[in-house]
């Protein structure tokens, strides 16, 4: 059998690694462990990317049927990886802080971070001066679902206002209160 | 000692002096003879290896074949008065050869993590074909088991491991391979990069604990195994990743 790569219905091309039975298996050997960790991580997050996918669940690798599967399973060699492993998976890339428990507090779900706060600060930035939204208000809504599609479509709100934080240390953004929740104000960084 | 007397013997004495006489001479000969068969061998080799150089050197077929005439005449290319042997001194090959070897190491050293160090010729020469940009068979298996030679100096125990069947393995790290990680290797290769205990308890005989005892070892200890616990049949399958075959 050889291991190759493979096209997704998704259009997402799968790494050789992909189709190696063990890699869906948490290895004993700590460097073994160590290197398909790297592996993996880099899988989800170039995977997220692909898809615009923010969060990964613990229960992603319960049942069929969730966004991830594409990733998480391999029906050609009838692998999948078990909940435990994704756990540790995820609690590797907390680590590695490219990702973080969102909610705070639990270890079930993460936001992962295929861009860093910093990287979506820039992004946002530059849309608002693009679109000329400068020192207009903007509610989060308006932001994370435009209506013109744009590089922050789908943004969950607590990764923007993570990019809006680091924003406002540059006086670039204020946040500022609005009558159903929450806005922003953007000006000339 | 009794000797004759009378005329017999006199001629007995020289007739034995006589081919004596007879007998060095005839090995002076061909001891000339042979040493200038030496010289005119030698002027020949390194006249046929000066002019056919290009050759040899860009021609993995007409390297192969140098290198047998050389090794059926019991000339080893590698050996010689100078660093590097008479691939250095007749070919200019030295280079070329150390060259070749330091990106085996590169090799080795970049997939050590993935397979524990330990990896399969073929893949071996398809990677390092791969990071000089040539062809597949510009550089053959013979071209790197040389270079792994001229890295014995360094001691970093590179080794080519023959595991039977026509395959062989070089091993980058130091570290003894046991007659049992070997087998597992070998029966590894025949089933495409995995084993199972039954297998190997079947196909040897080996007792149970003879085998869990190997295999955790390679899985745990050396990290030349990974671990399969979703196998349809077996629930535990062993994963050598150097005996996979990974298209890439």
């Amino acid at each position: 059998m050889a291991l190759s790569t493979h096209t997704t219905p998704s259009g997402f091309l799968l790494p050789s690694i992909h189709s190696a039975p063990p890699f869906f298996t948490e290895q004993p050997n700590q460097t073994t462990h160590a290197h398909l960790t790297e592996q993996w991580t880099r899988l989800i997050l170039t995977y997220a990317r692909h898809k615009r996918l923010f969060v990964l669940r613990v229960e992603d690798a319960e049942a069929p049927g969730s966004d991830w599967d594409e990733i998480l399973r391999n029906e050609r060699i009838n692998r999948r990886i078990l909940p435990s492993y994704l756990s540790s998976l995820m609690a590797a890339m907390v680590a590695k802080n490219i990702a973080v428990y969102e909610p705070a507090k639990q270890t079930r779900a993460v936001l992962l971070y295929w861009r860093l706060p910093e990287e979506w600060a820039d992004v946002l930035h530059s849309w608002a001066t693009a679109t000329g939204q400068l020192n207009t208000i903007l509610t989060f809504y308006e932001i994370s679902d435009p209506p013109i599609p744009s590089p922050l479509s789908g943004i969950p709100i607590p990764l923007l206002r993570r990019a809006i934080t680091i924003l406002s240390r540059s006086n670039r953004a204020q946040i500022i209160g609005v009558a159903d929740g929450e806005g922003v104000r953007f000006f000339v960084g | 000692m009794h000797r004759g007397v009378g005329l017999a013997a006199f001629d007995k004495e020289q007739v034995s002096q006589r081919f004596a006489e007879l007998s060095s001479e005839l090995s002076k000969t061909q001891v000339d003879h042979l040493q200038s068969q030496l010289t005119q061998f030698r002027t020949a080799l390194s006249h046929f290896a000066t002019t056919h150089r290009d050759s040899i050197r860009s021609d993995p077929a007409f390297r192969h074949a140098f290198q047998q005439m050389c090794s059926s005449i019991g000339v080893d290319p590698l050996a010689g008065p100078r660093k590097g042997g008479w691939w250095a001194e007749m070919l200019g090959m030295g280079d070329w050869q150390y060259e070749l070897g330091v990106q085996i190491v590169d090799v080795c050293v970049s997939t050590r993590e993935r397979n524990g160090g330990v990896i399969e010729m073929g893949e071996l020469v398809r990677m390092v074909s791969k990071l000089r940009g040539v062809e597949s068979g510009v550089v053959t298996e013979e071209d790197v088991i040389r270079s792994i030679k001229t890295l014995q100096p360094l001691g970093a125990g590179y080794e080519v491991l023959d595991v039977g069947g026509g395959k062989k393995m070089v091993r980058s790290v130091v570290k003894e391979l046991d007659a049992d990680q070997a087998v597992i290797l070998a029966e590894a290769q025949v089933e495409g990069g995995w084993i199972v205990e039954a297998i190997l308890e079947n196909r040897r005989g080996w007792t149970g604990q003879r085998t869990r005892a190997a295999l955790e070892n390679m899985l745990l200890r050396d990290g030349l195994c990974w671990l399969d616990s979703q196998d349809e049949h077996y629930g535990r399958a062993y994963w050598v990743p150097s005996a996979m075959r990974w298209d890439e």
